[in-house]
């Protein structure tokens, strides 16, 4: 099967998914520097997003979003996949590829070179979020009144 | 392993599917006529034209059974990845079937639909080597004028096979393919024996 551990490549599909396409762009010449073959063209589609209550209730619809994907080969048989939220086949295209690098023998380089600085700046991204939303936080408390 | 074998299937995905399904309307409406799909991508061992009504029919929802000389590893891969359909080992649950012509000596087990639902047959995509070259059939029913001569290659029992199963509003649909081109041949068409 898969020569890479499953999570790793889990690790860094997300990362390319959640990376913006002003990320990816500045790696757009490494990235297509090599003989490869759409096998599925960039394609955008819907997606229905299901959710649970609480994390653990009872499954429900929360709605749809666009969703694009597309699937490159290159010229050694490696395949590269990409499903990411939105409709830019661009960002698609250059993620697919970038997974189909990532599988190969300079994995360490591509690591380095794209996912190890999109995932700090994704994380910093987050944090500040998290740091603004806690900064916004309200703490609700009761006031008991005595009976006397 | 599987995405070794994965080639590119149709270039403009929608048009193309579009393109296969009205092909496939009409040889089922006109039985017989020769139609032809020209900018059909092909597979090893799945002729343009039947990997095209593959692509343009196949979805999550049709079961499709397999011939053994159909059941190869890049044919599983392919049509797993563009058409997402699953295959089945029973002839029973098949929506579609995918056969060469020696197949067709043998059409027991497949779906005929019901008094109901006559709908819900099976239909056969039959890999032909060529559309001509056999007897002289003359085809008549819905959708030819008078008749229609058709010398399909095809052995005599694979006639008796389909009369056997051919109880109207029940039967077999079939779309044979050689090539680029297609022929339908629906459960309503009547054949008749050329007498010299």
């Amino acid at each position: 099967m898969n020569p890479v551990p499953h999570t790793a490549r889990q690790h860094w599909i997300g990362v390319l998914a959640r990376a913006r396409r002003s990320e990816l762009q500045p790696h757009e010449a490494a990235l297509r520097d090599v003989e490869y073959q759409l096998i599925r063209a960039p394609e955008i589609g819907m997606t229905l997003v299901r959710g649970r209550m609480g994390g653990n209730g009872a499954p429900f619809n929360l709605g749809e979003m666009s969703v694009t994907r597309c699937v490159v080969r290159l010229a050694d048989g490696r395949t590269g996949y990409s499903y990411l939220a939105g409709r830019d086949k661009v960002h698609a295209e250059l993620a697919a590829l970038a997974d189909a690098h990532l599988q190969g023998g300079q994995q360490g380089h591509w690591l380095e070179q794209i996912i190890t600085p999109l995932a700090e700046a994704q994380a910093q991204r987050q944090a500040r979020k998290a740091a603004d939303t806690a900064a916004s936080k309200v703490e609700f408390f009761t006031l008991v009144r005595g009976e006397n | 392993m599987h995405a070794q074998l994965l080639q590119p299937a149709f270039s403009d995905p929608v048009l193309d599917a579009q393109r296969g399904f009205r092909a496939a309307l009409k040889a089922l409406a006109g039985p017989g006529v020769v139609q032809t799909l020209h900018a059909a991508p092909s597979l090893e061992g799945l002729a343009p034209a039947t990997y095209a009504l593959c692509l343009a029919l196949l979805d999550v929802d049709t079961p499709l059974w397999l011939a053994p000389s159909f059941d190869t590893p890049g044919i599983r891969a392919n049509l797993a990845f563009h058409c997402g359909c699953p295959l089945t080992a029973r002839r029973k649950d098949a929506r579609f079937a995918l056969l060469g012509a020696a197949d067709l000596l043998d059409l027991s087990g497949f779906e005929l639909g019901n008094e109901r639902y006559p709908d819900q047959s099976c239909t056969l995509l039959v890999q032909l080597e060529r559309l001509d070259g056999g007897a002289t059939l003359h085809w008549r029913g819905p959708g030819i004028e008078h008749s229609n001569p058709v010398s399909l290659p095809l052995a005599e029992g694979f006639w008796r096979e389909r009369d056997r199963r051919n109880v109207f509003p029940l039967g077999l649909d079939l779309l044979l393919s050689a090539g680029h081109d297609l022929i339908g041949l629906p459960r309503s068409t009547r054949i008749a024996q050329e007498r010299a």
